[in-house]
């Protein structure tokens, strides 16, 4: 969770991605050390997977979309930087209250999983909203789908490999084919200023 | 021999409009065959009070074409008819094709489309091919309003017409849908025992009042009936408002009513009829004056409806019958004068060019026939003995002073519904007694007035039928009691037939012996002017040297005082300019009564709702940012409404 606060608070689009990987890695090591006991070779995988997806491999192709693009600021944003600190405490407060008014198991009930996931939900929602830039947006939807995977996580002996592999493949496609978008936007308006592209409203 | 009459109208009509392109002949030989068929079978059933129906294989919209004729709808269908033929007589000469080559087909065609439409709209017992209809019979009405679409207040009365049509249309798709979703059809019939349908009431009385033109539904009717051409203007006036008045009476009759029904039907036909006539006295053009007009016979039509639901309410009172019998008889009266009106009205217009009161005068002397016929239909929409309006609005009365007689609250509300009443008839004369002055007596006001000529004899004859018809009502009305009578027992079977009331065949050999009073005090009068000579002066031969035409009374300054009384609610405009000093140079007064409820009430509404949907639209400006916000937002809102809806 102080991943999300740092992914608030910075200016500089590496260190952006930075936070964003860690929490991936984090999100890997999460199902070991939850499941150490009952380990078995389907949720080895899962973290592997995960590790090397979000840990490595997205990080990489978002790091390449920045130096194509050449930028590495984020310079006016809609919400400022302290505010969005501030909303994203807000936040994650809010998520913890929130999380006891909701019926859980009586096993997730005192984990931090549940406030967890749901701050990390604000948190990629605030970044989507605050931000400007293509790729900060992209991290804010990364930072969402990571609170959507924790939240995954309470499930993780009942859903099948499949459908986690999936999603991963997913968001690897989603995030490969916005490096490409941004590639193009770049090179079409010569910014990756999100506000230039209202006119598409219609 | 109902079957073969309809069969004739109908073939009639669609034949006239397949022939309305090429062959202008066909087309009026179509028009009169409809119309007489329709004619021959509205009087057979309205004389033997047979109830035809036909049912056939033929499906519209996947329900089958069900058609009835009873006496309630052939009380209408003989109105419509009648005007129908009447003006397209009329109309071959008022807008024939040398005038207007590029309209006068499609003139034609759309009055078949409207007649037709209103003819299926009277006939059919199907909620479905009733919307289809009525829709149908409204767009054809607006291409005949916007006729002369180059000058832009037609297009501007036109579009406030569809306007308020698919208001009025709105309305009664969500009350023919609620009916159908609740009793399983479309299929129309008596829904009295089902109580619960009550309510739908409300919707047929916005959507019907609206088609009808109550006092504060009326916006579009003056503007769409003064800009229309002068015969659509008369089936607009004459037959399409009285759909609304089909649309009221016919499912009054069939649904159980709401108790409050009666009471609030009579309060907006007394406000339509007073304010009706109010704004009429502040027109200075002439369809517009009698455009306001309708909206005051409206409300004497509903005076009549409403007393005989409060009277149904209280146990089926029998002065109700009355009551209705009159609104009733008061539909054909005013189909018949308000048209005779317009068709004269448009008499004026085609020989002078213009509709301002203010340019007319003297025009008796030039258009003998148009003048008459214009006083005889004057003559019955003020209510005066021996024409038909009197004969209408008397039997409202009589059902008024007997509800009076009768104990409880109608009685309270009876007496000030007759003192209006007369109220209202007394500023009908003075209003009309306004337009026959300025219009026809007098000295010409303008080039075009002192160069008309009368109009020739297909609008003669058509305005020749319809006088006719106003004048037989006034001396025989025993003749149309048992008709009127029939329709009244198809809306409420429980008051039974009875015999005419002896006061109304009195009132006929009294109306009989006026007329041949009047007829030979004319005739006296006449003598002597021709034996003893007529000898001419200047009018005011008294300080005035040279008198012109501009120094008499127009309009404006005739009714300057009734219209006085009524300013807190017509609030006229008024810009002057008062003489000063002791030889003043120039000075002026300029009046006009606007559209009250459109233009205080409507517009101002209107460009509320603009604003609220511009800065609506705002929202829609195509940031991804704020559209991810508005989820949040709306994600938020529904998280709240759990945890607090949660806890309930």
């Amino acid at each position: 969770m102080g991943l999300n606060l740092l992914a608030l608070g910075t200016n500089r689009l590496p260190s952006l991605i930075r936070a964003v990987a860690l929490q991936g890695v984090a999100l890997g090591v999460m199902p070991l050390l939850m499941e150490y006991e009952t380990l078995n070779w389907r949720v080895a995988a899962v973290a592997l997977a995960t590790i090397a997806g979000k840990g490595l491999v997205i990080p990489a192709l978002l790091r390449r979309a920045m130096r194509a693009a050449s930028i590495d600021r984020e310079i006016e944003p809609f919400i400022g930087f302290v505010s969005s600190l501030l909303l994203g405490a807000g936040g994650t407060i809010a998520a913890v209250a929130f999380a006891r008014a909701l019926p859980l198991l009586p096993e997730h009930a005192g984990t931090l999983l549940v406030p967890g996931a749901i701050a990390s939900i604000l948190t990629g929602f605030i970044l989507l909203i605050g931000r400007v830039k293509a790729i900060s947006q992209v991290c804010g939807y990364l930072i969402l789908e990571n609170g959507i995977y924790l939240f995954g996580l309470l499930l993780i002996h009942s859903t099948p490999l499949l459908v986690e592999s999936g999603i991963l493949l997913d968001v690897t496609v989603g995030v490969f084919i916005i490096g490409i978008i941004v590639d193009r936007i770049q090179r079409a308006f010569d910014s990756l200023d999100t506000r230039k592209l209202t006119t598409l409203r219609e | 021999m109902i079957k073969p009459l309809i069969t004739i109208s109908g073939v009639g009509m669609l034949a006239s409009i397949l022939a309305a392109a090429r062959a202008p002949r066909l087309w009026l030989g179509g028009v009169l065959a409809g119309a007489a068929g329709g004619l021959g079978a509205a009087v057979l059933a309205l004389s033997t009070g047979f109830v035809w129906e036909w049912r056939s294989e033929l499906t519209i919209g996947g329900e089958a074409v069900h058609l009835r004729l009873d006496a309630l709808s052939a009380l209408f269908l003989a109105l419509l008819s009648l005007i129908g033929g009447a003006g397209a007589v009329y109309g071959r000469e008022y807008w024939d094709g040398r005038a207007h080559p590029r309209s006068a087909w499609s003139e034609r065609v759309c009055w078949s489309a409207l007649v037709l439409c209103l003819g299926v709209v009277l006939l059919t017992v199907n909620g479905l091919h009733f919307l289809i209809a009525l829709e149908l019979s409204t767009l054809s009405a607006y291409f005949l309003v916007t006729l002369d679409r180059q000058r832009s207040e037609v297009r501007a009365a036109g579009w406030l017409y569809l306007a308020a049509s698919h208001a009025a249309t709105l309305c009664l798709l969500a009350f023919f849908t609620l009916m159908a979703v609740r009793t399983g059809s479309w299929e129309l019939a008596s829904m009295r025992d089902r109580p619960e349908l009550a309510p739908l009431f409300w919707l047929a009385l916005a959507g019907f009042g609206l088609k009808a033109g109550l006092f504060p539904l009326h916006i579009w009717l003056p503007s769409a009936h003064a800009n229309a051409p002068s015969h659509v203007s008369a089936i607009l006036s004459g037959v399409t408002l009285k759909i609304g008045i089909y649309g009221l009476v016919r499912f009054s009759g069939w649904l159980p009513m709401p108790p409050q029904a009666g009471w609030v039907v009579a309060f907006l036909g007394v406000s339509s009829a007073v304010l009706g006539v109010a704004f009429a006295l502040g027109q200075h053009d002439l369809k517009r004056l009698l455009a306001y007009h309708s909206v005051e016979n409206i409300g004497i039509i509903l005076i009549g409806l409403g007393f005989a639901l409060v009277a149904m309410g209280q146990g089926n009172a029998r002065w109700g019958r009355l009551a209705l019998a009159g609104g009733l008889l008061h539909v054909w009266n005013h189909g018949l004068f308000k048209s005779l009106l317009f068709f004269a009205a448009g008499s004026v217009l085609h020989a002078t060019g213009t509709r301002e009161m203010s340019r007319l005068g003297g025009l008796w002397r030039l258009m003998p026939w148009t003048a008459s016929l214009f006083a005889l239909g004057a003559v019955a929409i003020s209510g005066l003995p021996p024409l038909n309006g009197f004969v209408s609005e008397w039997l409202v009365y009589l059902g008024l002073f007997d509800a009076t007689l009768a104990r409880g609250s109608s009685a309270w509300a009876a007496i000030p519904a007759a003192i209006l009443l007369g109220v209202t008839g007394a500023l009908a004369l003075a209003c009309f007694v306004k337009v026959c002055g300025v219009v026809f007596l007098g000295a010409p006001r303008s080039r075009a007035a002192a160069d008309a000529r009368e109009s020739g004899p297909a609008m003669r004859g058509a305005m020749l039928v319809l006088g006719a018809g106003c004048v037989a009502i006034g001396l025989a009305p025993v003749l149309f009691w048992p008709a009127v009578l029939r329709a009244v027992d198809v809306w409420n079977p429980v008051w039974g037939g009875a015999a005419t009331p002896v006061a109304l065949s009195s009132l006929g050999m009294l109306h009989v012996a006026l007329t041949l009073l009047a007829l030979g005090a004319a005739g006296w009068l006449w003598r002597k002017a021709r034996r003893g000579g007529l000898r001419r002066a200047v009018t005011w031969d008294c300080g005035y040297a040279a008198p012109t035409p501009r120094m008499q009374y127009t309009a404006g300054s005739f009714s300057s005082i009734i219209n006085e009384w009524f300013a807190s609610i017509l609030r006229p405009e008024r810009h002057e300019h008062r003489p000063e000093g002791l030889l003043p140079v120039s000075a002026s007064f300029t009046e006009h009564t606007p559209e009250t409820v459109l233009e205080r009430i409507v517009m101002p509404a209107g460009r509320v709702v603009m604003r609220v949907s511009t800065a609506a639209r705002g929202l829609q400006h195509g940031r991804v940012q704020s559209y991810l916000l508005y989820l949040l937002i709306g994600l938020a809102a529904l998280a709240v409404l759990v945890v607090l809806g949660g806890g309930s």
